[in-house]
Parts: C-alpha cells; structure tokens; sequence
C-alpha cells in the first residue's frame, strides 16, 4: 500500500467509524425497551415489542407528566408512553389537525371539559365506559363526572381541577407602607383597584390576571355580574356574550389597561414572570402556578379571589380530562394510561408534583384532613378545593366551545389594546353566531 | 421520423418532473375544489355534498369581505414597496466598491432566519412594554407606539417585518440581472451622453425585464399566500386588521372545523392570485 492510499483508507474508516457511532446512538431510543420486554416472563410472543402510545398534552405539566409516565412504565413494561407536550392554543390546533384527519398519531389527549362535548360532536373521542374500570365514576366528583359525559356516555376521565387565588409580592406592599391583606377576607374588585393604583409606579404594575385576555380567566368577571354568556340550547351568543352586563364586567378589564393603568399590556406567557420577577403586585392566578411561585423565591401572601361590590362571587374553575382518541389502533393501551393518571398512583403523583386541584373524593377529603394543608403555602390548595365547591361557575356549555372560546379570547384581547368593548363584543357575536349555525342538528346535553 | 422515435425517450426523462407536477400541485388543486363542494357532518364525520353552498355562505358573509379587504390591501402596498426596495437593494448591492462581498453577505442574513423565529425576534423588539424600539423611541423623545397591539399600526408592522425578511432574498434575482448589463453597454452610452436615468430607462429595465417578471411574480404569489407572520404574531387581530384569507381559511379548517369554507376560501385566493399574475405577464411581457 502505497503512503496516500493508506491515507485514504484510514479516512475512510474514520467516517465510517463516525457514522455507526452516530446511527447507534439514534438506534438507542427504539432498542431501549426491547431488553425489558424480553424480562418479562408473561408477555406472549405476540407481544413481544413494547407498544408505543402517544400522549398528546399541555406543556405546563411536564413535570408532573414525566415523572407520573415513569411510574406507569414501571408498572407496565409492554407500553412505552410518548408525550407530545404543546402549549395550550398550540395544543387545541394539533388535537384539531391530527383528529380532524383521522390521523393514528395521537392514542391518549389532554381534553378541556368545555370541549368535552365539542370533541364528542365531532367523533374524536372514544366512549370510556368499556375501557376503564366500571365503578371509576364513584371515585370522582360528580360535577367532574357530568361534565365529561355526553348522552350518558364517559367520554374522557377528569384529571384535575382549578381555582384562582390572588397573589401578592408581600415585599411591594411593605415598600408602600401598605398592610397585607387578609388570607380569609375576600377584597372587593373596586378594594383591588384602589389598591393596585398605591402599588403601580415607573416599574412596577399593581395588578394582572394570569390569564390575560383568555375566556377562562375573563368569565368570573361576567359571572360576578351574573351575566350568561351563552343561550340555553348552546346555539346563541347574541343578547349573551354582549349584553349590558357584559359590556361592564368588560369595560372595567379595559379600565384596567387603559385607564387606571394598573396592569401591563402582556401577553398571557409572560404574566408569571412579571410576578416572580417583582414587576407585578398582586397576582391573580391558578392553584398550580404555587409550587413555581414558591421556587420562585418571591415573598409572597394569598388571599381570596375577588368579587364586583354586592354582586354574585364567581370564581374560576376548570378542569383537565384525558380522552382517548377515536382513531387510535392502541386504545387499550391507551386507556390503560388515562386510568392511571386518573385513578391510580398517577394521579396522587399529578397531585402533588404539580400542585394540581384533584377531582378524586378521596384525594380531596385528604386536602381537608391532612395538617400539612393547614400550612402556608400549601393552604392555596385548601382555598382552591373550598373555592371549587362554594364559588366556582363552570364555563358556557356550547357544542361550538372552540368557535365561543377563539373568538372571545380575541375580543378580550382588542379590549385591551384599548378597543370599545361594546363594539369588540358585538363584532365576536356576529362571527360566534355564525359559526354556531352548523350545530344546530347536535344536542347541546 | 427521428423525433417520434425518440418521443419515448423524452417521455421518460421528463416523467419524475411530469409526475411530481400532477402529484404535488395539480391534484391538491383538485382535492382542494372537491372539498370545497362539501360539507363534514358532525358524530359520523363523514361529509355530504352540498354544491356550491360553501361559496354562497362565503360570499354573503362580512368576515369573508373584511378579510378580502385586508388581503388585498396588504398586497396593494406590499407588493410593490418589496419590488422596489429589492430594486434599489440590488443596484446597491452592484456597487463597485471595496468590500461589497461583505455588505453582499449582510444584507442575506434576514433570508437565512426562518419566518417563525423572524417573526418572534420582532414581536420581542416590537413589545409595547419593554421592546428595544420603543425605548429607542423613549430615548429619543418620541411617542411609545403599540405597534402590533394597535389597529391601524398592526398590519404596516407585518408589512415592515415581512420585507425585512423577504427583500434581501429578491434583491439576489435582481442583482443577477444586474451583473449581466454588460458594462461596454453603459460605457457607450455614458460617451454619448446618456444620463443614468436615461441608462436605467433604456438599458438596465429592458434588460431586467427577466429577472424583474420572476421577481414581481414570485413576490405577488407569496405575499398573496403570506399567513405566518398574522398567525404567530397577531392572530388575524387588532379588531381584524390583519385577517387575511390565508388566516381565515386556516381557522375555518382547523378552529371552526369547517374544511368545506376552508377549501372554498383557498379557492377563491387562488382564483384572484391566478388573475392578478396573469395581468403581470401581460403587462411585462419580453417585446422580442
């Protein structure tokens, strides 16, 4: 071999060397699970391959997801779980995408109950009650239990609930001079307001919504006010969604941006930051954002959500359910997967990794019972559960959910960029309206 | 005689491209018209025939009307601001100067950046609350803009955003064009006493005209189709500014789970963007 050929040989074999290493190591996430099946005595030869479900689901819980999964792997050593995490508007266009065309990708999804029966009209979702355990029904709330059924069927499992709590950066009260307020007294919105007005200066905003512009945040504006955003049937938003009260409850949000200049005109993602980050006073935001607001480091307080001056107290609920999909080839599997995360050790683990309201009677009654609830901070979750079952009014029941919701969402949005909300609310109806005709054929219970 | 015997052959290399014509383009053209004749029902999820009713609904709707209307009035100022601005990017660009291999670079680094991540730089930058362009403004004493939030301002955002993004990569085809005026050309008129003006007028713009037609139709068609920039930063809002038809259709498709008025709408784009490119060849046409 002459000097250059060798050369070229041990060039070759370099690349050569570089390309298996590299495909090997992309075979190892395939073969990773092949050696644990093979241990297991009592999967038939049938069954030899691990079958790999996909999970379509909200971003925010990736940490309670992932570790809840490893349990379940554990337990099942034939299912692989593939989480597809997505935040939420981008989470409803993939279920939108992928089932819309039948597609197998997505075995198990993350269902928001308002869309429980959007999704059943639309035949996405397949019937739990022959796939789950029979007696699940009684584990849960019945409120959790209505609001997934659909003509007497169970067409998802409740994962958990949620509630609101207000917020506050005890160190911007303290450089104010202003008294924190009471973990047990509920502030009226006008308290609120007055007290926001004390606590915005050049960098700093006295209050926000966690949810900026998003129909379920916005709702316990409209339902402290007692207004129905929806007709009876399901079918109407006109006379609702833009009747004088909610023209009220709205105008007071735009007052928030626009007038009194107390909240910052951002966007939904970037109001946990402006908490943590001390740019925010009082925080008006879900049970689950707890644990991240405590590692946060932050000082802060809690106290109840607010209510409009001798009106109604409406707080937020809502809930997240898992379905499986219509179209899955794996749905055993899959539904495997939803009980456990919805019954067994799953959900105790979704519980307490992510701060999460349970919808499990027996999880709540511990919520109660157990000191460690008794305790700041953990006492957000006793306020949230109480919250849940005295003050909490369920979102509009609509098989047309996604159409109300998008284009709402979108009107709130121009009210704070300073849009007239009459004419914002009126512009939304006509599109609602319009969209809701199609579902004129489909019950609304 | 010779030229059938080799018909066969001519067929054969040309099949992978006639193929992927009829695969790629003309049978989703196609699947998009059927669909749009029919309507999904609902439990079921089959679909039904239902004619042209889409259109109908389409055509008596105002949301159809509005986003018409945003449509081509973003075209009508896009369009052409693009055209020019890749025209003088590319003279430019053509320069005889030092280091020009280098401005030549810069001015590509926009085309390299996807739209997405184009698009999340400028929604940061362009923060009503804490953007680099309004402290820009605050330091220099100017009025803080809303920007993207704000009605009348959100649609002339895209427009400056998506240029920013899409010039450079004109201005390429352009300065093609450009660099093939051969410079004898020029050298003789300027002796005869041509002024540059007169040059660009009687020289450069015949010669470009190539160059020029791919650039002003290809700018036309993907303006025309332009849908992530509302979809990633405005969602087709403030109060609707920025609905284009692109936007619309898409949430027909997958928001209000309508494929019927989705397809009927891509349709109708089609249609017009087919029109108004057709006037373009027309009115650009090679005299030779």
């Amino acid at each position: 071999m002459t000097k250059t050929s060798t050369k070229k040989f041990g060039a070759w074999l370099t690349l050569l060397l570089v390309t298996t290493t590299l495909l090997a190591g992309c075979a190892k996430d395939n073969t990773a699970s092949t050696p644990e099946t093979s241990e297991a005595p009592n999967t038939s030869a049938a069954n030899t391959s691990a079958t790999e479900i996909t999970f379509a689901a909200y971003s925010n819980y990736e940490k309670p997801l992932t570790k809840a999964i490893e349990a379940f792997e554990q337990q099942n050593s034939n299912i692989k779980v593939k989480l597809d995490l997505a935040p939420y508007d981008q989470l409803m266009e993939t279920i939108e995408i992928k089932l819309g065309a039948k597609s197998k990708d997505v075995d198990a999804l993350f269902v928001d109950s308002p869309l429980v029966m959007n999704y059943s009209v639309k035949g996405y979702l397949e019937p739990l009650d022959n796939l789950i355990d029979a007696d699940a029904k009684k584990e849960w709330t019945p409120s959790a239990v209505e609001t997934v059924s659909y003509q007497n069927q169970l067409m998802a499992a409740p994962m958990n609930s949620s509630s609101q709590v207000l917020y506050y950066n005890k160190d911007l009260f303290q450089q104010q001079g202003i008294p924190f307020p009471a973990e047990d007294k509920r502030m009226t919105w006008e308290e609120v307001v007055a007290l926001a007005k004390k606590l915005t200066s050049d960098n700093v905003y006295g209050f926000s919504f966690e949810q900026i512009s998003k129909a379920y945040q916005m709702l316990a504006l409209s339902d402290s006010l007692g207004v129905k955003m929806i007709s009876d049937d399901g079918l109407t938003s006109t006379g609702n969604s833009n009747s004088p009260g909610a023209v009220k409850a709205f105008q007071f949000y735009s007052d928030l941006f626009n007038k009194d200049k107390v909240s910052p005109k951002i966007k939904k993602e970037e109001s946990l930051d402006y908490f943590t980050s001390g740019k925010v006073a009082m925080y008006l935001a879900t049970n689950q954002n707890m644990p991240k607001i405590r590692d946060s480091g932050v000082n802060f307080g809690v106290t109840l959500h607010p209510y409009f001056a001798g009106q109604k107290i409406a707080t937020p609920t809502g809930a997240w359910n898992l379905g499986v999909s219509k179209y899955s080839d794996k749905k055993e599997a899959a539904a495997k997967l939803v009980e456990f995360l919805t019954l067994g050790e799953g959900s105790k683990i979704i519980f307490e990794e992510g701060g999460t309201l349970p919808p499990q009677l027996d999880l709540l009654n511990a919520i109660d019972s157990d000191p460690k609830y008794g305790e700041f901070p953990n006492t957000v979750i006793r306020i949230a559960a109480k919250e849940s079952r005295e003050t909490a009014v369920p979102r509009p029941k609509t098989p047309g959910y996604l159409e109300w919701e998008s284009n709402m969402n979108k009107a709130f949005d121009d009210i704070k960029n300073g849009a007239d909300p009459q004419k914002a609310l009126d512009n939304a109806v006509s599109v609602i309206d319009n969209q809701l005709k199609k579902y004129q054929g489909v019950a609304a219970k | 005689m010779r030229s059938e015997k080799n018909i066969g052959t001519i067929l054969l290399f040309l099949f992978p491209a006639l193929a992927g014509l009829v695969l790629f383009k003309l049978y989703p053209i196609l699947s998009g018209f059927v669909q749009s004749l029919y309507t999904t029902t609902f439990i079921t999820g089959g679909r039904s025939f239902v004619g042209l009713q889409n259109y109908i609904s389409l055509f008596t709707d105002p949301v159809f009307w509005n986003s018409l209307k945003v449509t081509l009035l973003f075209n009508v100022i896009i369009n052409p601001l693009q055209i020019l601005l890749a025209f003088f990017l590319a003279l430019l660009l053509n320069a005889k100067i030092k280091r020009i291999a280098w401005f030549r670079s810069v001015h590509f680094v926009p085309v390299a950046i996807s739209v997405p991540t184009a698009c999340m730089l400028w929604n940061i930058m362009l923060s009503p609350e804490q953007g680099v362009v309004n402290s820009i403004l605050a330091a220099l004493g100017l009025p803080q803009q809303p920007f993207l939030g704000s009605s009348s301002q959100a649609l002339g955002s895209i427009i400056a955003i998506a240029s920013w993004k899409g010039v450079g990569y004109w201005a390429l085809f352009l300065l093609a064009g450009l660099q093939e005026v051969p410079t004898s050309l020029l050298e003789a008129s300027s002796l005869d006493g041509a002024s540059r003006w007169k040059q660009m007028i009687h020289i450069v713009y015949p010669m470009l005209k190539r160059p020029l037609t791919f650039v002003v139709v290809s700018v036309t068609t993907a303006n025309f189709l332009l849908f992530s920039p509302m979809y990633i930063l405005t969602k087709g809002g403030p109060e609707n500014s920025t609905d284009v038809l692109m936007f619309e259709s898409f949430n027909n498709a997958f928001l209000y789970s309508d494929l019927g008025r989705s397809s009927s709408i891509v349709v109708t784009l089609l249609l017009i963007t087919l029109t108004i490119v057709a006037f373009q060849f027309r009115w650009l046409k090679t005299s030779h």
